[in-house]
């Protein structure tokens, strides 16, 4: 075992293999407050990747209501519930992580899912936190009663559970971008991998009898483009790029900004220990902070108060950092704010967008005189 | 379970359980047991250590219930759990099989038995694991250090039968449709048909469509859409290093009655593949056992190992059974 730093827990943790980064690591931000749960990215997914024979049950994007929902069935509760209790003092982990907290037998503290928990994927959607009783409910702020979508794809962890478990070494971290993949003619289909990991995002497929899971649509980031589930996101919720490590953050990268600068993003489960790279901007209606820091450890309430801040008008840098999500197919890498506006550059520096922060409102007369005809607005 | 004897080979069926398994039993827990030892000094019999390949006309490939087999002596080999590398078995499943050989001119055959009786053949669903069992072949000039997946100096030859590969040669390989054959499908892109259900891997290759099928289009043989052999030939240089060999000679069968797996593994004699072990009568090799049992989620390295290498000798003289028939 090797100790290595792992920043989202700050401290540093067991691993079987040697803390090697990539040189750079693809990461996406998920804005939980503007999923809609429309499952456009589960779609455009599906139907790139795993439309096979064999795939059938196969999401490598997925969408689930939380607090109840989940696929496969009660992923991260069975996931939680092996671990125990555990806690941070303040920023730090003291807990165990999977790999620390694993058997003699195992690199990795996990349990494998049957079919039949792969097969209900929309189950508990759009059920609220508490039982709905006779009483009558009234909409008011905070929610009395919440959910919250929470949309998932690979973590494309800096450790990987699949990568540490798998005993053919069949799985790889990409040195160029770090993307997690499994190669299809090494695997052998053992399921170790599957076992490992928490975030149940690698899957057995029936008919090839390998294992397979996201690839973060990587022949698109070689051409500079986003993943699909990125670019059909109608929600406008993600962000994609490229997350550096705290030391070397840099203000000018959107996702650093989000994730280090503003730190409004949030891994998911970073307990599990395994520094995943997709973060999660946290749900402000959500009035439980236990359950959000189970969910994106502790620094949750304060990502809600500064997301709150900026949505009040507090912080045009974060509003335009967070306007880039989806406004163009191209890998934004470098964002700048003039005035109003909010501009975001590819790595070949060529601007990609160039919008303004808040859209100017207009008051349009009833009557049109060019035309001779009045209109009227009906909204 | 529908593991039967192989319809191609023309030989009638028969009952396993017979005098070697007998004689296999009763030497079991005594490690690298030369069975016939204490009871006759004849030419075939196997010193401590030691597997005696015999000398036949040929090997029967592909039927573990050839009399044939009799003229092997059969020897012991204890099993333990693969603690190397994790993930472990700490316990093994099997705790002894029986190893007998045959060679003739051109192939080496093993005999491997054990009893199991919970036989298992599919791994299309997430918790389905097969049956297997695996002969490691080295060099004769390699210690210990063979049984550990070779070395960089002194790679290993894999043969190992699979249960499920069986079961594909002889009712076509197994996929979902066997696991659930009711689910809800609109279709199997690319390929266009009013009857989505009815597609198999195969229809993928005849539509050039395997990139649907990732493992297949790579050329996975755990993939492959049909299947003549339940017998993968494989080289390693180590853990994590087995891989499979361009070159698909090795072959087998196996038959599960009585609660008890026979399985035949073969291979030529001469080495095809780079890394192969080379084999020459009146030659030798080291040789190591693995067992999986599919039943108790046994794959990759949780399976039941042999506690130590044996000489797998080729007697090249034709000696007298010494076992009365």
């Amino acid at each position: 075992m090797a100790e290595v730093w792992n920043w989202q827990l700050n401290r540093t943790m067991q691993y079987h293999y040697d803390e090697v980064r990539p040189r750079r690591q693809a990461a996406a931000v998920f804005d939980t407050n503007k999923c809609i749960g429309c499952q456009t990215c589960t779609m455009a997914c599906k139907t790139t990747w795993t439309s096979g024979h064999g795939q059938e049950y196969m999401l490598w994007n997925n969408v689930e209501t939380k607090p109840w929902g989940s696929y496969p069935l009660a992923w991260d509760v069975k996931a939680l519930q092996l671990l125990g209790p555990q806690h941070w003092d303040g920023d730090t982990y003291t807990g165990d992580t999977i790999f620390e907290a694993a058997p003699e037998d195992k690199r990795a503290l996990g349990y494998a899912p049957s079919d039949i928990e792969f097969a209900y994927p929309n189950r508990g959607e759009d059920e609220v936190n508490v039982s709905i009783t006779r009483e009558k409910y009234h909409l008011k702020m905070p929610h009395d009663m919440w959910f919250f979508y929470l949309p998932r794809v690979c973590n494309h962890c800096t450790y990987p559970a699949c990568l540490e478990s798998c005993s053919r070494q069949s799985i790889y971290k990409r040195p160029e971008d770090g993307v997690v993949l499994v190669d299809q003619d090494r695997c052998r289909g053992y399921r170790v991998c599957y076992e490992a990991c928490p975030y149940k995002k690698i899957f057995y497929n029936h008919t090839t009898k390998v294992a397979e899971k996201c690839v973060f649509c990587y022949p698109a980031l070689e051409q500079g483009i986003q993943p699909r589930c990125m670019r059909s996101c109608i929600g406008k919720i993600r962000s994609f790029g490229y997350v550096s490590t705290p030391d070397e953050a840099r203000d000018d990268n959107p996702i650093d900004f989000l994730v280090h600068v503003r730190k409004v993003a949030l891994p998911l489960y970073p307990q599990f220990g395994l520094e995943p790279n997709v973060y999660y901007i946290p749900p402000i209606h959500v009035d439980s902070d236990p359950f959000l820091t189970m969910l994106f450890g502790p620094g949750a309430r304060r990502a809600i108060d500064t997301y709150v801040a900026a949505m009040e008008g507090d912080d045009r840098e974060l509003l335009a950092a967070l306007l880039l999500a989806v406004s163009s197919d191209r890998i934004m890498t470098r964002f700048s704010v003039d005035d109003d506006m909010v501009s975001g550059y590819t790595d070949d520096g060529e601007r990609a967008v160039h919008m303004p922060i808040r859209v100017p409102n207009v008051e349009r007369s009833p009557f049109d005189p060019d035309l001779n005809v009045y209109r009227l607005n009906t909204t | 379970m529908s593991i039967t004897h192989d319809p191609t080979s023309g030989t009638p069926d028969r009952t396993l359980v017979s005098r070697r398994r007998l004689l296999g039993a009763g030497a079991a827990g005594a490690g690298a047991v030369a069975l016939g030892a204490c009871a006759d000094d004849g030419p075939n019999l196997p010193a401590e250590g030691e597997i005696v390949s015999v000398r036949t006309p040929s090997v029967p490939r592909r039927d573990p219930a050839s009399p044939l087999w009799d003229d092997a002596p059969p020897t012991v080999v204890v099993l333990e759990g693969q603690i190397t590398a994790p993930p472990y078995r700490r316990e093994p499943v099997v705790a002894d099989i029986s190893v007998r050989s045959l060679h003739d001119r051109d192939d080496v055959a093993l005999l491997v038995e054990w009893d199991d009786p919970r036989p298992d053949a599919a791994t299309v669903a997430n918790d389905g694991f097969r049956d297997a069992c695996a002969v490691l072949l080295g060099d004769p000039a390699a210690g210990e250090e063979l049984r550990f997946m070779g070395t960089q100096q002194h790679p290993v030859t894999l043969l190992q039968w699979k249960a499920d590969w069986q079961h594909d040669v002889e009712h076509g390989v197994r996929t979902i449709d066997d696991e659930y054959p009711d689910r809800s499908v609109d279709a199997y892109p690319p390929i266009v048909t009013d009857d989505p259900l009815g597609i198999t891997p195969a229809d993928y290759v005849t539509a050039d469509a395997t990139p649907w099928l990732p493992g297949l289009h790579v050329g996975n043989l755990l993939s492959a859409p049909t299947r003549t052999r339940c017998v993968e030939k494989m080289i390693a240089y180590g853990f994590g290093t087995t891989t499979t060999t361009d070159t698909q000679d090795a072959d087998g069968w196996g038959r599960h009655d009585g609660g008890r797996w026979a399985v035949v593994v073969t291979k030529p004699l001469a080495a095809h593949d780079a890394g192969e072990l080379h084999l020459r009568p009146r030659g030798s090799a080291t040789c190591a056992f693995a067992v999986w049992s599919g039943a108790d989620g046994d794959a990759g390295g949780r399976k039941s190992v042999s506690t130590r290498t044996y000489r797998l000798v080729l007697r090249e003289a034709h000696g007298p059974s010494p076992f009365p028939s």
